[in-house]
């Protein structure tokens, strides 16, 4: 307990609150990642501070991101110092975010663009909250410190309809991946999940938050599907940033329900989420991170940090459950799933399932990205073809 | 488990990560447990192509040249191996993940039957050091609790001879071979050098002569004094970091912004050299955190960056080129306090080139 809070001395020295800021002038931003901004915007909104939203990440935000930051670092950090950026020029004066030391190179981003923010003589206050114990009360004084809000009832308001948006939305994207490939009418998902991202953000009422997933639900049932068709499975796995952000991973989901085959990504931002803040002992099921620790006991004996395990426990799962392939996804230099690269080729061989690993960087072009995955793909349903062709003999 | 011709146990040790900072230690833990230690042979060119056949190109040098010892080992017919995973050396303090799950590439990269001794040092959940020697000791089967603290005991008293000589600024081969024969040799008395730097590298990539093309012995060559992380005590280098105002968050950051703080901040060196492996995760935020530093107080660096294809030719042109600009700068400091000196190495030089045209007339 005594290293902890030397931990956090040691912390809270290094990110001095700024507390000369008065709350009615607090503008918060928070960096992208996937649907978050739909969340956060929901609950620092009702605690009653005003949010500006990073524009979405673009190639000129990567080049801004680029510009300024150092030259091994990895991907997600250089979006990360985008977002900051073009957030300040927007008019922010307060950046958010959580960490997770002992993770990978992620517990540095907020050390590292705190100090290059300052060099590049912006103002602003930078708020950090722990994701490791005592999470709940870190994040509580966060949002505290921002807002000073002592509302209990707005507080709930705030964490009840962030959870239930991004529930939502999760559930949405999940259903547009089953859709996609099997719907008649081509678009008819697409549409659909545009429909009710708009209407999950401008939902305000506690009440109607909840009810959203049940409504999406009935209305993805509407689209007329093909029930019959035979369509590949496919795991997408990999580094948490690059598979929630599509503009990093240039839309893979799209590109691989296009071509016929429906995706499962078992890494969900509402998943960990509902993982990370609940204290343990309210677990009701066996949650995501127990089960990968589970199925990849025979490749690794132990946790090393990032997602290596949820890498190797899915796709070892995966393979025992009759999916097709599996496409490993990593920005250039990630530690962790450099491990897990290694790790992937015998666990492809001895469990008998296919697995491409793509490597994102800022250079990667579409075409020969397309090209692999379509290679790619065309090896899984001939896979998929001769295996239902023994099962008819 | 093989056993050499006395009927002695062998345990192998792969030549590479954690040996260039604990192999003391090891070494006295295992022959205070009985053991016989055998090391595998220093880094070839021919050892990282074999190593890098094993996992994929990404990967950096270090994790390769790794790989490449353990294959050295098999091939010697030593069939049990010690691949620790340090996970964390202090509260919140973690390796790098490769190092954490160094046991966990080995399992899958090698297809080879042999015995791995994977110990875990993990002080955020728990396990501490002692835990992790107790661990060791009962996956080679000995039980025996006095025989396993008297095992400890001689690790740390073999360990502390081989600090005291590192920190009195003996070189690090020297060091290690004297305190393995549990010897304690004084500093010998050293010319004092022109001009001095600090290296700001991990062990492994340092005192391995092939990944870091003998860099303190082409420095001290050219008359320049190199200090390295081993010659700072642990609470010096913790010190500096908090003076520089920074959080410890890698476990090896000690060998690197610790070193380099430290003497930075006492001013007892010209220049920084930092060199780091190609696609290191950690070095790219301690670089840049020393860059930070260095570029406010004034401090000259350079970072050189190796993997398995650097050459040595424009490796060594950098270095002299750095070192050139040191000694032009440190004249011109001279000049201004009105203090006049030539650098020993240049007037080395400049007798030489005089001989020779005495002789050739």
């Amino acid at each position: 307990m005594n290293e902890l809070k030397q931990r956090e001395e040691q912390k809270n020295r290094f990110f001095q609150k700024d507390n000369t800021i008065a709350t009615k002038d607090r503008v918060v931003a928070w960096p992208r990642m996937g649907n978050i901004d739909l969340s956060m915007n929901a609950l620092v909104s009702s605690l009653g501070v005003r949010i500006v939203e990073a524009p979405p990440n673009t190639n000129e935000a990567l080049e801004i991101g680029v510009k300024n930051s150092i030259e091994g670092i990895c991907l997600p950090y250089k979006l990360n110092l985008a977002n900051y950026i073009m957030a300040l020029e927007k008019g922010a004066n307060t950046l958010m975010m959580f960490q997770a030391p002992g993770s990978c190179r992620f517990g540095n981003y907020t050390k590292m663009a705190q100090k290059t923010l300052k060099k590049m003589g912006y103002k602003f206050d930078m708020v950090v909250f722990d994701m490791y114990q005592s999470k709940m009360k870190q994040t509580l004084q966060a949002f505290w410190h921002v807002t000073r809000c002592a509302n209990p009832y707005r507080y709930y308001k705030g964490f009840s309809t962030g959870f239930n948006k991004a529930f939502a939305i999760d559930t949405a994207e999940r259903l547009l991946f089953y859709t996609r490939p099997r719907e008649l009418n081509k678009g008819d998902a697409e549409r659909c999940y545009k429909k009710w991202y708009k209407i999950i953000a401008e939902t305000t009422s506690i009440w109607g938050c909840k009810q959203l997933k049940k409504q999406i639900i009935k209305d993805f049932k509407k689209i007329p599907i093909d029930k019959d068709k035979i369509v590949p499975k496919v795991y997408l796995l990999g580094e948490f940033f690059v598979l929630l952000d599509p503009y990093t991973n240039k839309e893979i989901e799209k590109t691989l329900g296009d071509l016929g085959v429906e995706v499962e990504r078992q890494i969900f931002f509402s998943d960990w989420l509902e993982h990370v803040l609940q204290p343990s002992f309210l677990y009701k099921k066996e949650s995501h991170r127990e089960r990968c620790v589970r199925f990849a006991e025979k490749y690794m004996k132990r946790a090393i940090g990032g997602e290596t395990i949820e890498t190797i426990g899915d796709t070892v799962f995966a393979a025992k459950n009759g999916v097709d392939g599996v496409i490993h996804i990593m920005p250039f230099s990630c530690m962790p799933e450099i491990v897990s690269q290694n790790i992937l080729t015998k666990v492809s061989k001895e469990e008998d399932i296919p697995v491409m690993s793509l490597v994102l960087d800022e250079q990667t072009g579409k075409a020969g990205y397309q090209t692999r995955i379509e290679a790619f793909i065309d090896l899984v349903k001939r896979k998929k073809m001769k295996q239902n062709l023994n099962n008819k003999k | 488990m093989k056993q050499n011709n006395n009927g002695v146990n062998v345990i192998g040790i792969p030549r590479a990560i954690s040996y260039y900072n604990n192999y003391p230690f090891y070494f006295g833990f295992f022959k205070g447990l009985g053991l016989e230690v055998l090391i595998s042979d220093r880094t070839t060119t021919k050892l990282i192509n074999e190593g890098s056949n094993y996992v994929v190109s990404d990967t950096c040098l270090p994790i390769k040249v790794f790989v490449g010892h353990v294959i050295n080992l098999l091939e010697k017919g030593c069939n049990t191996i010690f691949i620790p995973s340090l996970q964390s050396t202090a509260y919140k303090v973690n390796n790098c993940t490769k190092i954490r799950g160094l046991p966990e590439i080995i399992r899958n990269v090698i297809n080879k039957p042999f015995k791995m001794i994977e110990p875990t040092l993990d002080k955020t959940n728990n396990i501490s050091f002692k835990d992790f020697c107790y661990d060791t000791a009962h996956q080679l089967d000995i039980f025996d609790e006095n025989k396993i603290e008297i095992a400890i005991q001689y690790g740390w008293s073999i360990y502390n001879n081989f600090q005291q000589m590192a920190l009195a600024e003996i070189p690090f081969e020297e060091a290690l071979k004297n305190a393995i024969e549990n010897k304690i040799v004084s500093k010998p008395i050293e010319v004092v050098k022109p001009l001095s730097v600090v290296i700001m590298a991990h062990g492994y990539n340092l005192f391995d002569e092939r990944i870091s093309m003998n860099l303190i012995k082409k420095l001290e060559k050219m008359g320049v004094k190199a200090y390295t992380g081993l010659n700072v005590s642990k609470q010096n280098a913790i010190n500096s970091i908090q003076e520089l105002g920074e959080i410890q968050y890698w476990a090896n950051e000690l060998d690197l912004t610790g070193a380099a703080a430290y003497y930075m901040l006492n001013n007892k060196v010209d220049g920084i050299i930092a060199l780091s492996a190609f696609g290191c995760g950690p070095d790219s935020l301690m670089v840049d955190e020393i860059q930070y530093h260095a570029s406010e107080k004034g401090f000259p660096m350079i970072h050189l960056t190796i993997d398995e294809h650097t050459g040595e030719a424009g490796f060594v042109t950098r270095i002299e080129a750095f070192i050139d600009m040191l000694i032009r700068r440190k004249r011109k400091k001279l000049k201004n306090n009105n203090i006049k000196i030539l650098p020993s190495s240049k007037k080395e030089q400049i007798t030489k080139k005089e001989d020779k045209t005495v002789s050739f007339v």
